[in-house]
């Protein structure tokens, strides 16, 4: 009986809060401002109809580990790791440590490492330390690059192409 | 490792000023491997494996994390399996969570589905935490 009359006490100091919720309507779609009264509230809905494919890593994030994906990535803070997406843009002020590998990867900031891509584009901020492994290569005047540049086109295209523009390689298979 | 709740002491931001946190995204098709540490925000609607240090964490719909989150705010409407660490959490009608939720506020939304315990903790808790505590599910 204590514990009841406990439970009621504190729904009614939560009343005398500010903004009480009062109708709780099954159908209605849950919004987040009666959900959480402070300060600190996410106001953009969490689940928006197209969750977005492309990642963005802003300038005060640090990964440490793999990245991957089968969109773009552009990547703005620093990466202890590799990393492999369709497209990747490596920003003015992103660290990169690792390998990049990607359709097309344009290096804009550091990437101490490797790059491994049909397209490469070094802008005149870039900072590479490392090789490059190519088909298709852009070198901005400007661009710092220590390494070997090397262009391979037999073996960087398959296994790239492969998990990210052939979702489903049975034909492939049934025609061999 | 730095202290995940370095920020705490700084006054927390406005509601004004909490939109100049820099926020980072990962897309749906991205998966992450390792620990993420940042000081903005982290929406994350792909996949995470691994540790996630942030000063305010969304984990949207379609977003799946697997491994510890430390934050000041996490916003939970994915699914988690692992740990929270966090001030104020809130839990989406859209969240499946099983794991254990220290929290110093938490806000359940109807529809969400949560297995494990969320122990309450103080804000100094949360200040002091510099090394997760091992738990046993």
């Amino acid at each position: 009986m204590t514990m009841f009359n406990r439970n009621d006490k504190t729904t009614d100091t939560n009343a005398a809060a500010p903004a009480p919720p009062p109708s709780v309507k099954p159908e209605q779609p849950p919004t987040p401002a009666p959900a959480a009264p402070r300060p600190q509230a996410y106001a953009q809905p969490i689940a928006s109809g197209q969750a977005p494919a492309v990642s963005h890593i802003s300038k005060a994030l640090k990964i440490t580990g793999q990245l991957e994906s089968t969109e773009d990535i552009q990547i703005e803070g620093e990466i202890d790791g590799d990393v492999r997406a369709v497209s990747v843009k490596v920003g003015a002020n992103a660290k990169v440590k690792g390998t990049v590998r990607g359709d097309e990867v344009q290096v804009s900031g550091q990437v101490e490492g490797k790059i491994e891509a049909k397209k490469v584009i070094l802008t005149r901020t870039a900072r590479m330390s490392g090789d490059v492994i190519h088909q298709d290569i852009t070198i901005e005047s400007g661009a710092f690059i220590d390494g070997h540049c090397r262009p391979e086109f037999g073996k960087a295209a398959p296994p790239l192409a492969k998990p990210v523009h052939a979702p489903k390689p049975s034909s492939a298979e049934a025609a061999e | 490792m730095p202290a995940p709740f370095r920020n705490l002491s700084k006054q927390p931001p406005r509601a004004g000023e909490a939109e100049a946190l820099p926020t980072s995204q990962l897309g749906t098709a991205t998966t992450v491997t390792g620990v993420l540490d940042t000081e903005g925000e982290l929406q994350v609607h792909g996949s995470v494996v691994g540790r996630i240090n942030a000063e305010r964490l969304v984990l949207c719909r379609h977003g799946h994390v697997e491994g510890d989150i430390v934050a000041r705010d996490v916003r939970i409407g994915g699914r988690l399996n692992g740990r929270v660490f966090a001030l104020n959490v809130t839990l989406d009608d859209t969240a499946d969570v099983s794991g254990r939720i220290f929290h110093n506020t938490v806000t359940v939304a109807r529809g969400a589905r949560f297995e494990g315990r969320m122990p309450w903790r103080p804000p100094s808790y949360f200040e002091a935490l510099d090394q997760l505590p091992e738990t046993r599910p």
